[in-house]
């Protein structure tokens, strides 16, 4: 039996194979190792130590007797290991996941140190694939794996951080840097339309509902994404937008104890350059100069004589006014910098502390996390506890029972949590520099302290005033059973309950202005979240006459999963320190609301993989499911997936050869379904609405949706041709994917004639295209006795073509909508393209008489009149951009010397632009908000014609503002995305602290961006919708972090 | 040991199979949906049919959509007659005044989209009601409150948009109206009358003082179409008549009398009373209502409402068209140039230009800055220059027509009006409409049907298109009416577009 596996099965990852106690090579051997039940004579006791190529200690390793698997042992949490062999003359086989295994002629000698080296890329590596493992060796299709240690080489609040840049074809894009916000991840681009694109989480064989950030990065032991068609079948209609298999860390024998730390600061990585004091009022008063220019008859009439910048400032110069803003030659008293008053330096800490431990039979771990990460804008904060613990017991030994109880508790104090409007973000940007933080009396300053500014508030005070809190608990619980019937078969049963439960507490005081009066208000919304999920499923594995292996897993998995939802407000609080703690007492409580989905599936699904002479292998998948969301004739999808896969260095003719250590050739073919969309979408619902009659509310109840009995799945066809290559021992590893996945019978709102009384109606139409090479090349440069350098590099290329639409083919709008559509979906283009006019400069002098066509004049903005109708509207709308990238992917360089790791990350991603928003009122208008900077210096002047910005005039004049090319910038970027320095002391000084492991590191994260793109961070976006990548309007600002930290295991 | 393992063997395979069985079975798939109710489980009895007659009263409200920032259905409307500018930022505010708007505009679309909506709906209650089990007294009342609602959307579509499409039974996926054509006007027309009959004859009460369509609504909103139809562009002159009859009925019945203060029409203890016929009904806490905020100028800070508007300000060519004396045009009646600040009531704010005082609701703006009042759409002085105008095309002025118009003048410390001809009694209506309705969104349908715009200058009415007026270039044909929505056209191929847009 493989004794490698069946370690592997101890550290906690899904087994697949059981092997049966009868042989696991267990325990230190005892003076009369009765081990397996196996007698042996002792003659020889041999102890080592087991250390990887820089003497650190390595627990687990497996030490057994060659040829005779069955004496062996594995080493403690200190690497040492004491085994009684008969002669002293035998071979010792040395393995640890990660080493290349050794073997060690004993010749006599009892006392060993053994020293592993690292594998760089081990092909008998176990990928976690849907209800069990393979060999990396055996894959046939596109899987990519990232282990424990490279998700928390650089110290990251969430999981998605750690996945960033580390799978090709993976594109996680962190649009916030919000602590804690959700990150959006797209496996192979964009299927769906409607249906959603998020993939698939499993944690530990259950789907995960709550979410990726709800994990503890630290927990995780490996995570595995399946990205085509081949791999991602067995999970059916789930699997569409790709699958991410996460397992968690479970306990070991022997006891260990590690604590992981680390302390962060973060900056503002940016700042975006806004109009000071005294360039604010010289816009302003330039802007009322030119007033008589654009409305001639108005200014003679004396319409805005009021409004003479002039007069503003004399009425807020009186030296007895608690508000004064002028001092008495009409200079400004204030000049503040609210991007500087509003954030912060942002300090992150993070501590784990992990225990494991166990015998033969029981092995338990107990993992335990605390992470408080505060934000760059001020009050701002994630706060997490999460605890986990995992039992594993081998009853029988055919029976094997298992538990992971999970419990994180995640506050978040979030600044931006709607777009636009009165947020954080926008208000730093647009609170006029003239104000004062506080007056000298305390009372907020307010932006409309001068007049004729738009309603604002004071960022300061939104964040010391206003509080917005997402409490979010999470209970994961699963246990599992495995039974063995015989070496051959077994049968695994998995229960899994996910609970999540939600309250997010807001309360608003009325110190700030614009809930002033008795606005002030809190509330609550609760969530009420439940999944249950049970599998049960068999695998079969054979070898037969030597050279055909079988595998084979069948079973069910059936999943409910429902909510309860309310909300509750009440506002005009008698007293703004009651805040949300005493709803009672508000005069005016609101309507509350609540809401209840739920939703089934029921699924069957089979694997068989087979392997001839370990060269040829051929996989099939088959997964029914049936969904609750379907009309009741609709409600099943079968989906079937198929790969071959060819390793020609296994051919004779490349066994041995000493070059290439390492060559595989996979297709794969197959179908996935999408189900991912709102519940109840078949039926004709009916919704609620009110009135007023005798001033009392009155239900009513109204349409809400056009029901579609014949809604069916979504369904995704892929092809993959895969080709890994080995060179040198695999010291040059390189891997390439090409793909194609067709989605047809896309699920869409598709857009009705508002006649009917409705918007849209759920239907099965259109087809989506995504295509696209992948490689990632991964090479040990210089592998030296003290020295290593080793570069990983991939790099994901996406074509992605909108391919049917509707029954006529008519565009449709996805959304956001802001002025006007933001983006489009039409035939032949990619999704989501962005969608407005083109501006072309501002009108000349020279060009009056044709800027009349247009009833604007010199320094107004000019567009592209595309038909040439005279008028600029919609029908003047074109394609004027693409948010979704040509391509990404990232560069990493890691060196070790002696104890001293370096690693240098470089992401980059290319061909997408970014639709920046706050120009509509940041630079478009001027004069009633701050603007930026180059509103003023860039605008059009009868000597600065040549420019794209309008001649400044304040907005009660008209001006323009239109979903424009020139909102539209160039995305593209290279960030270096992390940095650490990190040493691992040396085993002396180590063994004096009674430790095994002690690492110090420190890094810098995000610590230079290059790019075109003006705002913050072109990685962005500020709206939920299906194709917002890209689109912002005032986005939380990203930050540079520098971190130090602390890894100890005793 | 080993046949221990087999039989478990079995017994788990038997297990799974049963599981399978079991769990795989339909039920299990069942949508368990208990938020909602579906049009299939639904008008089972009279609380829901009476559920769903209420849930289409909030389509009263259709002026007040909120279109963007400092935008009002009620706003554009008001633009389009070009008696009112606008202070604030509004972009499609601006559009409208210079007559630059294109059919992509969020105001053509939220009307289209919110009507059809309620029609809908009420296509639903007229489909589904009858088959319900119940008082029929009861249903036949509640069914007259849906053809009035069905018949005052329709009525602002067929104004605005000309030839509409003409659903008159609820839609599904698979119905061929879901992609119809527009129907002629003189359809439309005949589908409102019918409806405002049958909303007539349903046995509501003469006048209701809650908030719901009353006998009385139906009349006087029949007057209105009658009035309209008469008009351009179908010009049934025979409807004159009609319009005159119905508006009558009210008159004689005398169950709305005149309020003698003005404040009374924007006041919340007034709120569905007196002359008051139909009002859209507001209230705190439960529905909002930023008329008051969307008529201060912008931003003079005289209010505690978040944000002062200035979307609708009058031009002072318009107000300069009061005769001397006119009682609505001093100071806080209809309206007003100057108010107390509201961080220092010592202190007057002087807006520099009039403002519609008509609309600001005193109790919220200096109160709890959530402005509720009530949306007037039927008042009894409307009615009565119905009948006069009417009347007047019918017969030339009679007593009666003088006595409503003497009426409204009388309460405006106006001198009474008597010996006109039958022109100059029709431009005196006109007129009168224009002062006593200013603002009330009754401008602009009344250009469309009369095809005659008030020259302020010359005091006189004087051939729209093509006249320039005192805001904007010179009115364009087009403007007659809206463009389609360019969202419905592209969503339904059948449709065409309006003249010129």
């Amino acid at each position: 039996m493989a004794t490698s596996l069946s370690i592997k099965n101890l550290r906690g990852l899904p087994l697949l194979l059981l092997v049966p106690a009868t042989v696991l090579p267990l325990s230190q051997a005892t003076a009369h190792g009765t081990i397996a039940g196996v007698r042996y004579r002792v003659a020889v006791t041999v102890q080592g130590v087991v250390t990887d190529e820089r003497g650190t200690p390595l627990p687990g390793a497996t030490i057994v007797l060659k040829g005779n698997t069955s004496v062996g042992v594995s080493s403690d949490a200190d690497g040492k290991f004491s085994l009684s062999v008969p002669t002293g003359n035998e071979t010792l086989v040395i393995s640890s996941i990660g080493y290349v295994s050794q073997e060690l002629n004993l010749a006599g000698r009892t006392t060993l140190n053994i020293r592993l080296v690292a594998d760089n890329k081990a092909l008998d590596e176990v990928v976690v694939v849907g209800y069990g493992t393979q060999k990396r060796s055996d894959v046939t299709g596109a899987i990519g794996s990232v282990k424990a240690a490279e998700l928390v080489e650089r110290p990251v609040v969430n999981v998605a951080q750690g996945l960033q840049g580390k799978v090709a074809g993976v594109d996680v894009s962190l649009n916030s840097g919000q602590p804690g916000s959700a990150p959006v991840i797209r496996v192979r681009g964009y299927s769906s339309i409607n249906a959603g694109n998020t993939p698939l989480y499993v944690v530990d064989g259950v789907f995960w509902e709550q979410g990726i950030t709800t994990l503890n990065p630290n927990d995780i032991e490996s995570l595995e994404v399946l990205k085509d068609a081949s791999a991602t079948a067995i999970y059916g209609a789930r699997g569409s937008s790709g699958v991410i298999i996460i397992t968690t860390k479970r306990g070991r024998r022997g006891s260990q104890v590690s604590y992981d730390n680390y302390v962060s600061v973060s900056k503002i990585a940016r700042k975006l350059d806004v109009l000071n004091a005294r360039d604010f009022l010289a816009l302003e008063d330039l802007g009322y100069q030119n007033v008589q220019k654009f409305d001639p008859s108005g200014w003679a009439a004396g319409k805005y004589a009021a409004r003479d910048p002039r007069l503003k400032r004399q009425a807020l110069a009186n030296p007895n006014d608690p508000k004064r803003l002028f001092d008495a030659s009409l200079n400004p008293l204030y000049d503040v910098d609210w991007q500087d008053a509003t954030t912060q330096t942002g300090v992150a800490q993070s501590h784990n502390l992990a225990f494991s431990g166990g015998s033969d039979q029981t092995t338990f771990g107990l993992f335990l996390n605390y992470t408080n990460a505060q934000g760059i804008i001020r009050e701002t904060y994630q706060k997490r506890y999460s605890g986990r613990l995992t039992v594993d017991n081998q009853v029988k030994d055919w029976l094997k029972v298992g538990a992971t109880l999970n419990y994180s508790s995640i506050e978040d104090k979030i600044g931006n949590n709607f777009v636009g409007g009165n947020n954080i973000p926008r208000m730093m940007i647009e609170m006029i520099p003239i104000v004062p933080i506080q007056y000298p009396n305390g009372v907020y300053g307010k932006r409309q302290d001068y007049p004729d500014m738009e309603g604002g508030d004071n960022p300061v005070a939104i964040t010391r005033e206003d509080i917005n809190l997402t409490r979010n608990q999470v209970f994961a619980a699963n246990i599992y059973a495995n039974i063995t019937f015989s070496p051959n078969l077994s049968f695994r049963s998995v229960f899994g309950a996910n609970i999540s439960s939600q309250l997010n507490p807001t309360a608003s005081s009325n110190l700030i202005q614009l809930r002033g009066g008795t606005q002030n208000l809190a509330g609550f919304t609760a969530y009420d979240g439940r999944s249950l999920q049970w599998q049960n499923y068999l695998t079969y594995n054979k070898v037969f006459a030597q050279d055909h292996a079988l595998n084979v897993v069948a079973g069910i998995d059936a999943q409910r999963f429902q909510a309860l939802q309310d909300y509750t407000e009440t506002r005009g609080l008698s007293d703004n320190s009651y805040s949300y703690y005493n709803l009672g007492a508000g005069a005016t409580p609101q309507v509350p609301t609540s809401n209840f989905d739920a939703n089934q599936f029921f699924s069957i699904f089979g694997r068989a993989n087979y392997t001839y002479k370990d060269r040829y292998i051929l996989t099939g998948t088959i997964r029914s499911d049936g969904s609750s969301r379907f009309g009741t004739d609709y409600q099943r999808g079968v989906f079937p997936s198929g790969a071959v896969a060819w390793r020609m260095s296994q051919e004779p003719f490349l066994a041995g050869n000493s070059t290439i250590s390492d060559m595989k050739l996979r297709f794969g073919y197959g179908q996935t379904g999408n189900s991912n969309f709102a519940n109840y979408q078949s039926q004709a619902r009916l919704g609620t609405n009110s009135y007023i009659i005798n001033g009392v509310r009155v239900g009513g109840t109204t349409l809400n949706t056009l029901g579609n009995p014949e809604l069916r799945w979504e369904r995704a066809s892929q092809y993959d041709l895969g080709y890994n290559l080995g060179l040198w021992q695999n010291r040059v590893t390189f891997e390439a994917d090409l793909y194609t996945r067709t989605t047809s019978d896309l699920l869409l709102a598709r857009p009705v004639p508002r006649t009917s009384g409705y918007g849209s109606i759920f239907s099965n139409v259109g087809s989506v295209r995504n295509q696209g090479p992948e490689l990632s090349l991964n090479t040990v440069n210089i592998q030296g006795k003290d020295f290593t350098w080793s570069t990983n590099f991939n790099i994901s290329f996406l074509k992605n073509r909108v391919l049917a639409l509707g029954p006529a083919g008519d565009d449709i709008y996805p959304g956001p909508n802001f002025l006007n559509e933001t983006n489009v979906l039409r035939i032949g283009q990619p999704v989501g393209s962005l969608f407005g006019v083109v501006r072309e400069g501002t009108w000349g002098t020279a060009e009056a008489d044709q800027a009349l066509r247009y009833n604007r004049l010199p320094g107004d903005l000019k567009f592209k009149d595309q038909n040439n109708d005279g008028q600029i509207n919609d029908l003047d709308r074109v394609i004027i951009g693409k948010a979704i990238p040509t391509g990404f992917g990232t560069l990493s360089n890691t060196f070790r010397y002696k104890g001293f790791d370096l690693l240098f990350d470089v992401q980059f991603t290319y061909g997408n632009d970014v639709m920046n928003l706050t120009h509509h009122s940041a630079l478009d208008r001027t004069d009633q908000a701050n603007s930026y900077s180059r509103a003023y210096t860039d605008a059009w002047t009868p000597t600065n014609q040549n420019t794209m910005i309008a001649q400044v005039r304040p907005s009660y004049v008209y001006y323009d503002s239109r979903i424009d090319s020139y909102k539209v910038e160039d995305g593209s970027f290279i960030r270096g995305r992390n940095a650490v320095l990190g040493y691992n002391f040396s085993n002396g000084v180590i063994e004096r602290l009674k430790l095994t492991r002690l690492r110090v590191y420190v890094s810098a994260q995000n610590f230079f961006l290059i790019t075109k793109y003006k705002g913050y961070d072109p990685e962005t976006s500020t709206y939920g919708n299906a194709f917002a990548q890209g689109i912002q309007f005032f986005d939380y600002p990203k930050a540079r972090v520098f971190t130090a930290g602390l890894n100890v295991t005793l | 040991m080993l046949s221990r393992i087999r039989s478990r063997a079995q017994a788990t395979a038997l297990c799974t199979g049963l599981l399978l069985a079991a769990t795989g079975c339909k039920d299990f798939l069942k949508e368990d949906n208990r938020s909602t109710l579906t049009q299939s489980n639904y008008f089972a009895n009279a609380t829901q049919a009476q559920s769903a007659v209420d849930g289409l009263y909030n389509r009263l409200r259709i002026m007040n959509t909120d279109v963007g920032y400092g935008e009002s259905i009620w706003v554009g409307v008001e633009l389009m007659a070009l008696h009112a500018t606008t202070l604030g930022q509004s972009f499609n505010n601006n559009q409208i005044i210079n007559q630059s708007i294109d059919p992509a505009n969020p105001y053509f679309s939220n009307m289209w989209n919110n009507a059809y909506n309620g029609i809908g709906a009420a296509n639903l209650v007229i489909a589904r009601v009858p088959d319900v089990s119940m008082d029929e007294t009861q249903k036949k009342a509640l069914l007259g409150q849906a053809y009035f609602i069905r018949a005052f959307l329709y009525y602002h579509l067929v104004r605005l948009y000309g030839d509409v499409p003409l659903i008159t039974n609820p839609v599904d996926g698979t119905s061929p109206d879901l992609y119809p054509t527009r129907a002629p006007q003189a359809d439309v027309y005949n589908l409102i009358i019918a409806d405002l009959q049958a909303a007539e004859q349903a046995g509501l009460p003469a006048v209701d003082r809650s908030g719901r369509i009353s006998q009385s609504a139906a009349k006087a909103l029949l007057s209105s179409v009658y009035l309209t139809s008469a008009g351009y562009p179908l010009q049934i002159k025979a409807n004159y008549q009609k319009a005159a009859d119905k508006a009558a009925e009210l008159i004689d019945a005398n169950q709305y009398p005149l309020f003698t203060n003005y404040a009374s029409l924007h006041n919340t203890a007034d709120k569905n009373q007196g002359e008051l016929i139909l009002q859209a009904q507001f209230a705190f806490g439960i529905a909002t209502n930023a008329i008051s905020p969307l008529v201060i100028p912008y931003f003079v800070g005289i209010s505690k409402y978040n944000d002062e508007f200035g979307a609708v300000v009058p031009t002072p060519g318009f107000y300069a068209t009061h005769e001397q004396g006119d009682l609505r045009a001093q100071e806080q009646q209809f309206y007003f140039s100057k108010y107390p600040s509201i961080r220092d009531p010592s202190k007057t704010v002087n807006f520099g230009t009039q403002a519609l005082y008509k609309y600001f609701h005193v109790e919220s703006a200096l109160g709890n800055g959530v402005s509720d009042e009530n949306w007037t759409l039927l008042r009894m002085p409307e009615v009565m220059l119905i009948y006069a105008e009417a009347i007047n095309e019918v017969s030339g002025p009679n007593t009666k027509a003088y006595t409503q118009i003497n009426a409204i003048r009388s309460r405006a410390k106006l001198p009474a009006l008597s010996g006109l001809s039958k022109d100059a009694f029709r431009t005196a209506v006109w007129k009168e409409r224009y002062h006593e309705l200013a603002y009330e969104n009754k401008a602009y349908f009344d250009i469309q049907r009369t095809r005659q715009t008030y020259d302020v200058a010359g005091n006189r009415f004087v051939n729209v298109v093509g006249f320039k007026g005192e805001v904007g270039p010179a009115f364009q044909e087009k403007y007659l009416l809206w463009g389609i929505p360019s969202a419905e056209i592209n969503n339904n191929k059948q449709l065409t577009q309006n003249p010129g847009w």
